[in-house]
């Protein structure tokens, strides 16, 4: 059966081309548009990986990864992170360092910085999914 | 202090012990000898302060007694008991050192005379003493912490970070310490007492400082100045120097010269507008840098999605490609446009238009993206005013720019409760000056971004945001002679206002 990807993004653009490059390597995408609908997704759902981009508008991607990195239930939960800015910064920001509060950031299982080729992001996927 | 005491030295011990009673009556302590060798050996031994002997003695007589005391103390006071007449031996005992006489027979009252001489002589002797040792040492003391002083003067203009150059009264160079050394480039041993000021500076700068001082008689600081030195070598070196003419008890002795060597200073200064520059520069370039990342990820995304729509055959797939590839165009399109607009002298277009037209096409325009973000989009328009003169597109781009923000600052805003609102008003103020005012309840600014507003390139929004918007909004308003002003509380929300000059028709062509 198809494993299902959700994508949380808030730029339309980003969820359309994640959504294609999902679509042509047989697995089932889902969207949100923000972390509070990301979660909803995510326990609605069920999704097998979640494609996220931490920088969106209420630093709700921050919160969504701080809740599935904190929570026993998401743990196993991959996560690539999908975003503008590269690793070294995210792990400096400070809206990352305020979510976290002085505890150590949590490294990502795969950090890609956009833009970033089909492949390559396909291919991370299978990485984590087969 | 304790009693003074005397040593009697007498032959005939009667007189001794006689003088002994009345003496120690008088408060002094005695000690007594009956021949001048007894009274040697007691002198040593008692060590007394006042010495009282008979001249004629058998064996060493008073006169061989005085001189051997006078050999072991030359200051000692020894009075002498003569018999009447013996005038030789009276001048011996002068000639010896005696310090009195008193003639034979011993009255009391005589005696006490030249005891009070003596003990007053031993009084002033000793007070001399203590003024001489306190004197020595206090000397002692002087002559060190002058020549601490000195030394510490010394050491302060040879370690001085700044050319120090004095002259005395005929310009004679006298202090000249290692750093004027070696901002003129002349040696110490040839410069110091050998050269004047026309040896040592370029003629022109001598001048003006004997000139300074010839000129200015009641001006004895000259403030700090700068100028570039020519040294004999052919350097040049920028400085900043100050002199000073010394006077000593109101008579010209000298002057000094004080100079700071900039050259350092000159190049970190120069090095800093450099590094500002640059820094100003990184940034901008940094912030666009980021927002044509941006683009860029949506038309390689839209680009990759119209490919596959290509290979599939499917149009749904070739239309949000496209759809995505023709917004990215767009906005390449709007940055150029805006960073022209932002970079080159414009002059407002004027004609007559509706602002109320330019607002509601907007409010149609973002209406859709903003109900989707759950915020609304309401105007409440003067109806008063009609058509002005204006250029339409300045208050179309200043709009859209403005409009749009206080959206983005609603969906940035955490507190999710709020029912979100943008509101668009008009109405003509007291100035009689047009005003557009958008009010959002958005996230507000704190300090720091409200001070970063019209900064080139400051966006808040990552790669989606130019950080242009209010920089090319603010000028366009300022070329159309408008204001524009902002009230913001973190939290609670913004409103922006734009001010334009209200013209309601067409000058009148004059003639
Ligand atoms: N109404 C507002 N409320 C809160 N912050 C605002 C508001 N308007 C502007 N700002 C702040 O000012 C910054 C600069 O605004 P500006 O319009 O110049 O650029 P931008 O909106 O970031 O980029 P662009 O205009 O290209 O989308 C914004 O990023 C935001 O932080
Ligand atoms: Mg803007």
């Amino acid at each position: 059966m198809s494993k299902k990807v959700l994508v949380v993004d808030d730029d339309p653009d980003v969820r359309s081309f994640v959504v294609t490059v999902l679509e042509e390597n047989q697995y089932i995408p889902l969207i949100a548009q923000d972390g509070v609908e990301g979660l909803e997704k995510i326990e609605k759902e069920k999704p097998d990986l979640v494609i996220l981009d931490v920088l969106m508008p209420r630093g709700s991607g921050i919160r969504l990864y701080h809740h599935l990195k904190s929570h026993e239930q998401f743990k196993a939960l991959p996560i690539i992170m999908f975003t503008g800015i590269a690793l070294r910064s995210f792990l400096k920001s400070q809206k990352v360092l305020d979510e976290f509060q002085g505890a150590e950031v949590p490294k990502p299982d795969i950090y890609l910085e956009k833009p970033v080729d089909p492949e390559v992001l396909a291919a991370a996927v299978r990485k984590k999914l087969g | 202090m304790s009693a003074f005491k005397i040593l009697i030295v007498d032959d005939e011990e009667l007189i001794v012990r006689l003088l002994s009673m009345s003496l120690r009556s008088d408060g002094y302590q005695t000690v007594s000898a009956f021949s001048g060798e007894q009274g040697l050996e007691v002198f040593k031994s008692e060590s007394p302060d006042i010495v009282v002997t008979d001249i004629k003695m058998p064996g060493m007589d008073g006169l061989e007694l005085l001189k051997k005391i006078k050999e072991i103390d030359p200051e000692k006071e020894v009075i002498i008991v003569t018999g009447h007449g013996d005038i030789d031996s009276t001048i011996t005992a002068l000639q010896y050192g005696a310090s009195d006489f008193i003639n034979k027979p011993v009255r009391d009252a005589a005696l006490a005379i030249a005891l009070e001489r003596a003990k007053s002589k031993i009084a002033i002797r000793k007070k001399l003493e203590e003024y001489t040792t306190t004197l020595e040492i206090k000397i002692a003391e002087a002559t060190e912490e002058i020549r601490r002083k000195s030394n510490f003067q010394r050491l302060l203009i040879t370690s001085s970070n700044d050319a120090i150059v004095a002259f005395d009264r005929d310009w004679k160079v006298v202090v000249y310490n290692p750093e004027a050394a070696r901002l003129f480039g002349e040696a110490a041993k040839d410069v110091r007492n050998k050269m004047t000021i026309d040896d040592l500076y370029t003629p022109k700068i001598a001048k003006g400082f004997k000139n300074q001082v010839k000129d200015e008689k009641d001006q004895r600081n000259f403030p700090w100045k700068e100028q570039v030195i020519h040294t004999k070598d052919g350097r040049q070196i920028p400085v900043r120097y100050a002199s000073n003419v010394l006077f000593e008890n109101n008579e010209f002795v000298g002057t000094v010269n004080f100079f700071q060597d900039l050259t350092e200073i000159k190049r970190l200064e120069k090095e800093l507008v450099q590094s500002e520059r640059l820094a100003a520069v990184g940034q901008t370039v940094s912030g666009l840098a980021h927002y044509v990342k941006n683009i860029l990820i949506g038309l390689k995304g839209g680009s990759y999605i119209v490919d596959v729509g290509i290979q599939n055959n499917n149009t749904e797939k070739l239309k949000s490609g496209w759809e995505t590839i023709k917004k990215n165009i767009k906005r390449i399109g709007d940055l150029t446009q805006d960073l022209l607009t932002y970079s080159k002298q414009r002059e407002p277009e004027m004609e007559l238009c509706s602002p109320h037209d330019i607002i509601n096409e907007l409010v149609e325009l973002l209406k859709g993206f903003a109900a989707s973000k759950n915020v609304l989009l309401s105007k409440d328009l003067d109806k008063s005013i009609d058509q002005v003169m204006a250029d339409p597109k300045t208050i179309h781009h200043a709009l859209l720019n403005i409009i749009n923000n206080a959206i983005d600052a609603c969906i940035e805003d955490e507190d999710i409760t709020k029912k979100h609102e943008v509101k668009i008003l008009t109405h003509i103020d007291k100035n009689h000056m047009i005003c557009f005012e958008v009010a959002d309840n958005g996230c507000g600014m704190d300090e720091d971004t409200r001070n970063k507003l019209f900064t080139p390139m400051f966006s808040s929004k990552g790669g989606k945001g130019t950080g242009l918007g209010l920089l090319v909004t603010g000028k366009l308003i300022e070329e159309h002679k408008g204001i524009i002003e902002i009230e913001t509380s973190p939290g609670v929300g913004s409103t922006f206002r734009v001010k334009l000059p209200y013209t309601k028709a067409k000058p009148v062509d004059g003639n």
